[in-house]
């Protein structure tokens, strides 16, 4: 079987999370989580809904917005600081903020194309408006990216004209296009009928081939064994384990991971 | 049914076809640029700016379009602060308050729609923009206005069509559009309801127009809806 080959500890560090902590209201959704993703390394993040992973996953790039700890892009930790006498947090610097994001792409469940922009438009449209890429150069890699993904005869199509998995797979090549550094991924086959599913995972997969860094959070335990090079366990907000696929999906040393996995595996195989 | 009159009537209502479309045009033109303000500030989060103009909405949509003429037309003029500024010379016009007045009762309008349409676009298109870099303002600019714009569409072609029927509310002030003319006519003639049927069909031709206009307008912008019936 396919597996994603181990990441050296002395490879540099491309995102350090420490102690974050994230409420919502009276609900504390992460309750001090640490971990740190590689150059290289792809770490799938499973857990029950509602353990947090995919808040801790939009911490890293400040779609929310933590209430402590900190969060380390490539080196430059991201300024946080307290407004209303400590009760809310906000980025000290917002442009160090859109900095950051414009290293790390993000994919999401929903896909969140943009509906008024035809698929090639929302490809080249962050790298012309955000990083000033002459409009040539951005379309002639937009289409590169979407041949790629398999999906250049849709570039002048609509969002809506799309299949899900289309969507998604355009959508991968959006975040591409920025030429991030790291890869996240919320859960990015959740949306997509059983049949899509497929055609995403193996654009995913080959991005792993090819060495990229990626943080996701998924619910698929096979496709997770077989991309990771580190699989963390959410529980409840902190990390219940973390190691290598055939460490922590085989053997794990927590029951409440043999419970989940037991959940999952049966129903999924 | 007076014909004749009514075809010898034509050529006198047409003319005043030009101030009608004046004061439409430039009461919409203004009037964006209001609503667009009105409708930025009551989402700013600041708390004076949000009130301030939510108590303006709340005014303009509360009363008449005729109180809020008269008001400007007739009213203004009483105070002496007024007739001795330097906006004065335009107060003192009827051209200017009917404007004035049509001005801010379509922004009142226009900026709820526009506000609603703001709001309805989906939190992940906006996530979207700001997880590859842009800032707020460029986000604003590239994502959520022009998917606003193409939400708030019908509602606005509603607006410009009672616009164009509220220009008629001018006539009560001295100002000689389509109505205003009619009623000119009619004080001569007696002729009301040949001139006023006259006067509706040409409403009604503008209107026509109009609709026409920002049907066109939705589907050259929505170019993504067209595949499905």
């Amino acid at each position: 079987m396919h597996r994603h080959p181990p990441v050296s500890d002395t490879a540099p560090a491309a995102v350090v999370v420490e102690d974050l902590h994230k409420r919502f209201g009276e609900l504390e959704v992460l309750k001090g989580v640490s971990l740190t993703a590689r150059v290289g390394d792809v770490i799938t993040m499973i857990g029950s809904s509602g353990s947090g992973k995919s808040t801790l996953l939009r911490c890293i790039n400040m779609l929310e917005i933590p209430d402590e700890g900190r969060v380390t892009i490539g080196g430059e930790t991201i300024g946080l600081k307290k407004i209303r006498n400590g009760r809310s947090t906000v980025p000290a610097d917002a442009r160090q903020v859109e900095r950051i994001r414009t290293r790390l792409g993000m994919v999401f469940q929903s896909f969140n194309l943009w509906t008024h922009m035809t698929i090639l438009e929302n490809v080249i449209e962050a790298p012309v408006h955000v990083l000033g890429v002459p409009k040539a150069e951005a379309i002639d890699r937009a289409r590169m990216l979407l041949d790629k993904v398999g999906i250049l005869a849709k570039a002048d199509s609509y969002p809506v004209q799309l299949s899900g998995g289309q969507q998604q797979r355009a959508a991968i090549a959006r975040a591409l296009a920025m030429q991030p550094k790291v890869m996240l991924f919320d859960e990015p086959t959740s949306a997509l009928d059983p049949e899509l599913v497929g055609e995403v995972l193996r654009v995913i997969r080959q991005l792993a081939d090819e060495g990229n860094t990626m943080i996701l959070v998924t619910h698929e335990m096979g496709f997770a064994r077989e991309v990771a090079s580190k699989v963390v366990f959410l529980h409840q907000g902190r990390i219940e384990e973390e190691g290598s696929p055939d460490k922590v999906l085989t053997n794990p040393d927590s029951d409440r991971v043999r419970q989940f996995l037991a959940r999952h595996l049966s129903g999924a195989a | 049914m007076d014909w004749e009159l009514m075809w010898d009537s034509l050529p006198r209502l047409l003319g005043a076809l030009p101030l009608t479309l004046t004061l439409v045009f430039a009461s919409l033109l203004f009037g964006a640029g209001v609503a667009f303000a009105t409708a930025l500030l009551r989402l700013s989060g600041n708390r004076v700016a949000e009130t301030l103009t939510a108590g303006y909405v709340f005014v303009f949509r509360g009363t008449p379009l005729l109180v809020q003429i008269f008001l400007i037309y007739y009213g203004l003029g009483q105070f002496e602060s007024v007739r001795d500024s330097v906006l004065w010379p335009m107060l003192r016009e009827p051209m200017w308050c009917a404007i004035l007045a049509l001005t801010l009762n379509t922004g009142a309008y226009t900026s709820e729609i526009l506000r609603g349409a703001i709001l309805s676009v989906p939190v992940g298109q906006v996530e979207a923009a700001r997880a590859c870099g842009m800032s707020r303002v460029l986000a604003f600019r590239r994502i959520v206005l022009p998917m606003a714009i193409r939400q708030m569409l019908p509602a606005y072609g509603n607006e410009m069509i009672l616009m164009v029927k509220a220009s008629s509310l001018a006539s009560t002030i001295t100002m000689l559009e389509i109505t205003g003319v009619s009623r000119k006519i009619i004080s001569q003639t007696y002729a009301v309801f040949e001139i006023f049927i006259l006067a509706g069909a040409i409403y009604l031709l503008l209107n026509f127009l109009a609709a026409r206009l920002i049907k066109h307008t939705e589907w050259r912008l929505t170019p993504y809806l067209r595949t499905r019936a």
